[in-house]
């Protein structure tokens, strides 16, 4: 078995007015992956093709040994999805919520989920309206981590999100962290990139310009967002020579 | 196929109906009841409440469950479950005729009614067996249902294939368009269809033959919509 629990090769996809262009990234298992890009840059793309919620026009998508979209079912039974983009059925409950995830992934873990609800302070019999943005992403997170997923993708899960609440996942995400599982999470917050990732992905228009351990772009006391913007600065140099 | 799955989301998509597919079938039964009552300002309300039932049910699952689920951000939700696009698309289908079937044919039992035979009479005037004008009350049922089923299925592919709002109305008019005056108007009037009408008004041949062409459509419509859905590179 492959030692790494996403691998993608290659991968393209064009659109009108963007395109993704020759991704190649291995994401081992026991490590958080940081990607951080400008809005449009190729992120969410990215992580809808690993979802198999946009098919790539070229390239390999392997997730925990499986090929999307080959093997998709198997796949998203095992990979937990969250993103900004993605919202919950407002006039049920989160308890309805978890009864079809529930029903649809053998993995589902009831204490887990029940200890989650704790820990996020939720009202599972509170129809979905009535959450405020960052309960909903609670909610979604929940949904989420509760079935043991192997691989965690999440789209942005912090955006717009007040900074207790950024606080709050952060450190739910740092301690769900496993051996047995991968993060890949996109953000547009180079603080929330360097407290939880081992790797960190840059993307800018399309392509992958970077990626590096966390630790070594941090060396010499830089900030990630600095790292970012001189990273983007040299491939626009490099593309304009 | 994974069924079970499939089974879930058409379930889903009933219980977020629920109350509307109450309100349908109410409204729908109310026509009805209209209708059956007997004079004729109540009867012509109820026809023309049966009308605004199919017309409002069909309207009302193609921007809820259907386009609604991309617009609220719920379809990035539901294809985050263990479920590929045909599973999904095929769990649309399915909920899509379910909710439209109930109040459909209570309403179509309104149009059926609508019939200018006063059937009871020509029932007991026939002197035939009680199964026989069930048979043909039955034939009569299944080639209202089939007619409006077939504009359903029209609007719901156009729907589920586009994923827009504009195209779904704009199929929708023109389909209304096209069966109130082609269907209804032209296509009885055409010397070549004359005889072939007579015969299906009589529940000859040409009832189970036109009944047979309307399911026969509607699993083409069906189909197009699964290879198209095969085709798609985004399903958010």
């Amino acid at each position: 078995m492959s030692d790494c629990a996403v691998q993608l090769s290659g991968v393209s996809k064009t659109y009108a007015h963007f395109a993704l262009r020759g991704i190649d990234l291995e994401v081992p298992y026991g490590t958080v992956l940081g990607l951080i890009g400008r809005n449009g840059a190729g992120k969410s793309t990215l992580l809808r093709i690993l979802m198999g919620l946009v098919r790539a026009d070229a390239g390999c998508v392997t997730v925990l040994g499986r090929d999307m979209p080959g093997d998709e079912r198997w796949i998203k039974a095992r990979v937990g999805f969250v993103s900004e983009d993605m919202a919950l059925y407002g006039a049920a409950t989160l308890a309805w919520h978890m009864r079809l995830v529930r029903d649809m992934h053998v993995g589902w873990d009831q204490a887990r989920a029940l200890d989650l609800l704790d820990r996020f302070h939720l009202d599972p019999d509170q129809p979905v309206r009535g959450l405020s943005r960052g309960q909903q992403v609670k909610a979604l997170l929940l949904l989420a981590m509760a079935r043991h997923a192997d691989v965690l993708v999440l789209d942005e899960p912090t955006a717009g999100l007040d900074p207790l609440v950024r606080h709050e996942i952060l450190t739910l995400l740092a301690s769900s962290r496993s051996e047995r599982r991968a993060l890949i999470f996109s953000s547009h917050y180079g603080d929330d990139v360097a407290t939880l990732a081992d790797n960190v992905a840059f993307m800018h228009d399309g392509r992958l310009i970077t990626y590096a351990p966390v630790g070594e772009l941090l060396s010499g006391g830089r900030s990630l967002e600095k790292v970012f913007l001189e990273q983007v600065s040299a491939t626009e140099c490099r593309r304009a020579a | 196929m994974n069924v079970k799955n499939i089974a879930r989301l058409v379930r889903k998509d009933c219980w977020l109906m629920r109350w509307p597919l109450a309100a349908y079938i109410l409204a729908a039964a109310a026509g009805l009841a209209m209708t059956l009552s007997g004079g004729s300002v109540a009867r012509s309300a109820g026809i023309t409440l049966a009308f605004n039932v199919l017309i409002g049910v069909s309207f009302h699952v193609m921007l809820g469950p259907v386009l609604g689920e991309r617009e609220r951000k719920t379809l990035a939700f539901v294809m985050s479950l263990p479920v590929t696009p045909k599973d999904a698309a095929v769990a649309k289908l399915v909920a899509a005729f379910a909710l439209f079937v109930i109040p459909a044919t209570i309403a179509a039992s309104t149009l059926v009614w609508l019939s200018p035979i006063d059937i009871p009479a020509a029932m007991a005037a026939a002197h035939r067996p009680l199964w026989s004008h069930l048979l043909g009350m039955l034939g009569y049922y299944a080639l209202v249902l089939g007619a409006w089923m077939v504009f359903f299925s029209v609007v719901l592919g156009a729907a589920i294939i586009s994923e827009s709002v504009g195209w779904t109305i704009g199929v929708l008019t023109g389909v209304l368009f096209v069966f109130g005056n082609f269907v209804m108007q032209i296509l009885p009037t055409l010397h070549g269809l004359r005889p072939y009408l007579r015969t299906l008004a009589r529940g000859q041949a040409a009832l189970p033959v036109t009944i047979a062409c309307e399911a026969a459509g509607i699993a083409a419509i069906v189909a197009i919509v699964l290879t198209m859905q095969q085709r798609k590179t985004s399903f958010v």
